[in-house]
Formats: structure tokens, sequence, C-alpha cells
């Protein structure tokens, strides 16, 4: 029931949205609609964590703990971004732009909607179709602004993310065909396929894996598929660029550990440990190759999400408890500090007026609180303690070196360049003289206390990790089959 | 209808639906490219009805009737209407010629064959022996979606892809569940509405529909 509530809280708001005419209305509606889905899904999340498995039409939608923990992330970082969001659009969209704040305001929830179903459905097609989903409801909020480049990354991530996902389409037929040969009647639904994989035909699902990772790796952005993400994730406005980075890259991993559930069951955990350790590694150094010479602080922030899931395609890679344990908890740093770096991102543009870094200047001076807090959330994003990732990164390299030591060492010391290339990238904006004439003081001050909760809970992850945490990751992991 | 029978027609519509996906990269007229997809989502549909009969499925003869309705009709309309909104722009400029792309299109073939080969044997189904021509479509589909400048060759090249999978999926398993396949059409019938709306933008920010000049976004 609550999980019904769940699901359509966000599609009601996405609906009353388009509806509503005036901007106040639009406003309550949308912040309303944030708040209630994250009331809703910590309902859900509770229920799961009592140990029940909730279930809706017919066992359609089943949330089991790894659905909880996605639903966690989601309704989170959604209530966080579409908060700072009622500022940030106030400020970018004025009385005469209200069709397109309104445009935004229902596409957003019409993003999360289709995020929710993702995680939440049993049936492989039906989450095949709700990603595709994502993509169809977030590329009008790329093309927002209707720049010349946003039109630009808006087309490229329409094409680019609907063939991908057609390939993960024919994973999931070759699934569903391995699952109709072996185990009769069965239907494309997750816990049946689970249940059954010791007797699918390897042959038939490690080649339905390879699509799968091609397809998922594409919305995920795995290099070398990532190629449109720079451009979507930073031509998108800011709260929207933090939900893509934070959360949506995260549905196309979810899928892909669905998947790899099924396939180290049916063929042994070699195979998918090779192609993930591949991608990861892959992604990590593409991500470095690109971050040391970042000219654009948005594109900088999308190439580093490019390296944080290459990162967690290594702990999935390497495997065992410790690998999935530290790949589960990155997830989960990385969609917040991530998150964060990018609502903050949107405050710099509003400031400057630029992504360009060259030409934000002493941002600690012109913006103190924008630029302390870009700085410490940066700090936490490449691995510094006390921060959450740090021990995360820390945990997946510690079980690669056991199992994986030659991928494990050569993952290490990509980490170290990306990280002397951020820091020299945000050291270029934090100091020097601010642009003469620039107005200091920070914009939208109060819209960004929520991410007060992101610092928290990335500082009580990264210094205590406490116990109830620990217990509910260790339900994700059986789940997993791990 | 016996098995045998049923297989030796599949066999035909597959390679009949392949030489239309080929026939998309010989046509240079727009309006005749979105014939083909037409007439080709046409075949599908007579495909997945013979199917339908075959083995009794309500189900199959449901999507059948709704490849018709969404990728027979609307979708080649709404194409039709992008193409005569935007003026001529008839030739479909692509970057290899038609003799090269026909060599591809061979190699793309044999690819396929060479993956898809042994997951056929594998399969006990009598339509399973068509999967590889099925594979080579979407191959090829992929093919000219890159080979193509015009956002509209681009956007078909696509939906062949699409059709490959529909056929792969139909060939291996005799479709996947009513209710994920109608997820399908849903989602490539909105995805070919915002499709058209790009096509229009992008004739309007560039005064062309050539995707080439999309490649100001650079590190």
């Amino acid at each position: 029931m609550i999980l019904m509530g769940l699901l359509l809280t966000p599609f009601a708001a996405a609906g009353l949205a388009a509806l509503a005419r005036r901007r106040a209305v639009i406003e309550l509606l949308h912040t309303l609609g944030g708040i209630g889905t994250l009331a809703l899904g910590a309902a859900i999340v509770v229920q799961v964590w009592n140990g029940d498995v909730p279930t809706v039409v017919d066992g359609l939608f089943r949330v089991d703990a790894l659905s909880a923990l996605m639903i966690a992330i989601i309704t989170f970082l959604g209530a966080i971004a579409s908060l700072y969001a009622v500022g940030y659009i106030r400020a970018e969209f004025d009385q005469s732009h209200l069709p397109r704040a309104r445009l935004f305001f229902s596409l957003f929830h019409l993003f999360v909607f289709t995020m929710l179903v993702a995680v939440t459905t049993d049936n492989l097609g039906v989450m095949w179709v709700a990603i595709e989903g994502t993509t169809l409801a977030t590329v009008f909020l790329v093309n927002l602004h209707q720049t010349r480049t946003s039109l630009e990354a808006a087309y490229k991530y329409l094409i680019l993310s609907s063939v991908g996902i057609a390939l993960a389409f024919i994973g999931t037929a070759l699934v569903y065909y391995a699952g109709a040969a072996k185990a009769g009647e069965i239907a494309v639904n997750w816990s049946a396929l689970r249940a059954a994989a010791d007797s699918l035909n390897p042959d038939v699902v490690r080649l339905a894996f390879v699509f799968i990772v091609i397809g998922y790796g594409t919305k995920a952005g795995l290099a070398p598929m990532h190629t449109w993400l720079p451009d979507a994730h930073s031509e998108a406005p800011a709260p929207i660029s933090a939900l893509m980075s934070g959360v949506l890259l995260n549905v196309g991993l979810y899928a892909i550990m669905r998947f790899k559930a099924v396939v180290d069951a049916a063929t042994g955990p070699e195979f998918a440990a090779g192609l993930l350790i591949g991608v990861g590694l892959f992604s990590l150094l593409v991500a470095a190759a690109f971050l040391v010479r970042s000219r654009n602080y948005k594109r900088m922030l999308a190439y580093s999400s490019v390296e944080h899931i290459g990162i967690i395609c290594l702990g999935l890679g390497f495997g065992g408890y410790w690998g999935i344990f530290g790949a589960l908890l990155h997830v989960v740093n990385h969609a917040l500090s991530k998150s964060l770096l990018f609502i903050l991102s949107g405050n710099i543009l509003l400031k400057y007026h630029s992504a360009e870094i060259r030409d934000v200047r002493g941002l600690l001076r012109a913006a103190p609180w924008t630029g302390a807090l870009f700085l410490a959330g940066t700090f936490a994003l490449i691995g510094l303690p006390p921060f959450a990732p740090f021990i995360s990164e820390f945990i997946i390299f510690r079980a690669g070196l056991e199992s994986h030591a030659w991928a494990a060492a050569s993952g290490v010391i990509l980490l170290i360049v990306v990280f002397g290339g951020m820091l020299a990238s945000i050291n270029r904006m934090l100091y020097g003289e601010p642009p003469a004439g620039l107005p200091c003081g920070d914009g939208l001050r109060l819209w960004l206390a929520p991410l007060a909760v992101n610092f928290a809970l990335l500082l009580v992850l990264g210094l205590a990790l406490p116990s109830p945490f620990v217990l509910a990751l260790q339900q994700v992991l059986k789940v997993l089959g791990v | 209808m016996s098995a045998e029978l049923l297989s030796k027609a599949v066999n035909l519509l597959s390679f009949i639906a392949l030489g239309l996906t080929i026939l998309l990269i010989i046509r240079t007229s727009l309006e005749g490219q979105v014939r083909v997809f037409a007439l080709q989502s046409f075949v599908l549909a007579f495909l997945s009805a013979l199917i339908a009969f075959y083995s009794d499925s309500l189900e199959l003869l449901g999507v059948a009737v709704a490849l018709v309705a969404v990728k027979g009709l609307m979708i080649p309309r709404v194409l039709n209407r992008a193409v005569s909104k935007i003026g001529l722009a008839r030739v479909a400029a692509p970057y290899l010629g038609t003799a090269p792309a026909l060599i591809i299109c061979g190699v793309l073939t044999i690819i396929a064959f060479y993956i898809m080969t042994p997951i056929a044997a594998s399969n006990p189904l009598p339509t399973a022996d068509a999967i590889p021509l099925a594979f080579a479509g979407v191959l090829i589909g992929f093919f000219i979606m890159v080979n193509r400048r015009r956002a509209v060759t681009q956007i078909l090249g696509f939906l062949m892809l699409e059709n490959g999978i529909f056929l792969l999926a139909l060939l291996a398993t005799y479709g996947v569940p009513f209710i994920v396949e109608m997820g399908v059409f849903l989602d490539v019938l909105v995805a070919v509405l915002i499709m058209e709306v790009f096509v229009y933008r992008i004739k309007d920010n560039f005064d062309s529909i050539d995707v080439a000049q999309l490649g100001k976004l650079k590190e």
C-alpha cells in the first residue's frame, strides 16, 4: 500500500505541476511532492529493515533490501535537490519564463517516478522500459536553457542512451530465453530467474551479460560508452545534474548488479568479474586523462562521476564480501558527495555566469559559504579522510589487492592522478582576485541549508559507520547472493 | 501449420526484413526511407501474427496489432510530417557511399552469424534459425545511424535497430511478455516524438538538419 503511494506521489506531482497555473502553486506542489516522496520512501525502507518484502500488483513490484537502498538514495537526494531547485529556478527563470519553470518542475517528478519504477519492479522488462523512461523524462531538462550547446548535449544524450539501452534489451531478451528454455514457464521476474539461475545455459547468459554491460553501462556512464555524459551533465540545470550524476548513474549500475547476481550463479563469478574490472579500469583511465586538463568545472564533476562509477565497478568485479560491500558503500558515498557538489556548482554558475574554470576567480572571497562548502565537498569526493568516500575506496582497493593485485594497483595510481588534477583545478577557482565589479556574498544561501544533511552523513559514515547501516548493507549483500 | 513450414516462412520473412534494412542504405529520398521502414514494420507484424497462430498466443496477436498501429502507421506519419515541415533536404548525405556501405553490411552480417549461430543452435524453437538475420539487422541499423548525417535518417536507423531487436526477441522466445512489449512500444513512440521536436530545434538553430554541425561541445 505504501509502495503504491511511493510510486503515485511523484507521478501525481508531475501531472499536477503541469496543470497548475500560478507559480506559487507549482512550487508548493513541487515541494510537497519532494517531501512526500521522501516520507513514503523512508516508510518503505523501515518496512524492509524489519524483514518485510513489500509486494504489489501481483508481484510486478517487489522491494527487497537492494531496492530499498536505491529507494533511500533516490528519495533522499530527490528531496534535497527539489528544495534547492525552488530557489535555483526562481533565479534562472523569471515570471516571463513561467512555462519553462513549469516544465522543469513537472519533468523533475516524472524523472523521479521513472527511477522509482526502475528500482522497485521485479520484472526485468518493465525495469528496461522504466530506465528508457528516465532518458525520455530528462532529455528536455538537459535542453531547458535552449542554447545551442544544450541542444547538442540533449540530442547526443537522447540518441546514444536510446541506442545503448536498446542493446540492454537484447541482453534482457536473451536472459528471458535462457530462463524460459530451462525453467519452463518463468516470467522475466528477477526473483524467479535468481532462484533458477544455476540451471540456465551459461553460453546464452554470458552473451546476454555482455549486452547488459554495454547497454546499462551506457546509462551508468562507463567508458567507452560515456561520451554523452559530460555534455548532458554539464548542460543540465544544477539540481538535475545533481540527480543525474548522484542518482541516475546508480540506477544503471543497479540494473547491472541485478543481472550480475543471476550471471554469477549461472556461470561462476570469473566471467562477470573480468568484464567489470576491465570497464571499471578503462573508465578510471579515461576520467583521469580528462580530469587533469579540465577547463569547465561542471564537466570536471561529470568526468569525476565516470571515475567513481568505474571505482564501483571495480568493487563489484573484485567481488567477495568486502569488494561488494565497498561497492555498495561507495554508491552511497558518491551519491552524497556528487549531488552536493553539483548543487554548489549551480550557485557558482549563478554567481559568475560561466562554467569555465578560468572565469571563476576568488570564489572563497566572493562567495565564502559556497567556496568553503565546495572545497570540503571536493575533499570528500577525491577521498580524503575524515569523509566517507575514503573508507569505501579503501575497502574496495584492499579487497582488490587480495584478489586482483595488478588491477587494484593500477586503479590506485589513477586515483592519485585524479586527486592531483582536481585539486589543481579547484585551487584556481578558490583563490585569487574576484573579477572586478562582482558583488560579494552567497546567492541562495538559505537554499543551501539542506546540504548540511549531506555533510553530516558523509562525516558520520566516514568516522563511525553506524552498525544499523552496516546491517542494512549486509541484507543487500544477502539479496545479491554474497 | 507444421513446425517445418513455420520455420521456412519465418526464415523468408526475416530475410525480407533484413533486405529492407539494407534497402534503407540505397534509398536516397527521405520519403522513400520512411516507406521502407513502414513496410518492414508490416512484415514484422505479419511474422508475429504467423507465430501467434502457430503457438495459439492471443497476446502475440495483440502485439502484432500494436506493431502495425505504432510502427506501421503512427511513427511513419510523424516522420513524414517532419520531412515535409523541414522543407526539402531530400538527399540523405552519408559519410560513406553506397558501394562501401554495402560491403560493410556484408561484413556485419557475417559477424552477426558468427556471434549468434551458437545461440540459435542451442534454441529448440522452430523460429531460431533466423536469429542471426535479426541480429544482422540490429548491427546494420546501428551502422546506418553512424553513417548518416541527417537527423531524420539517424532516427530511421534507430527504428530499424529497434525492429531488429523486436525480431530477435520474437524469434528467440516468441516475444517478451505483453506488458513489456507494450511498454517498449510506448517508449519508442515517445522517443520518436521527442526526436521530432529536436529535429525542428536543430533546424531552427543551425538552419539544417546536418548533425555534423553538432560538434561544439569539446574539452
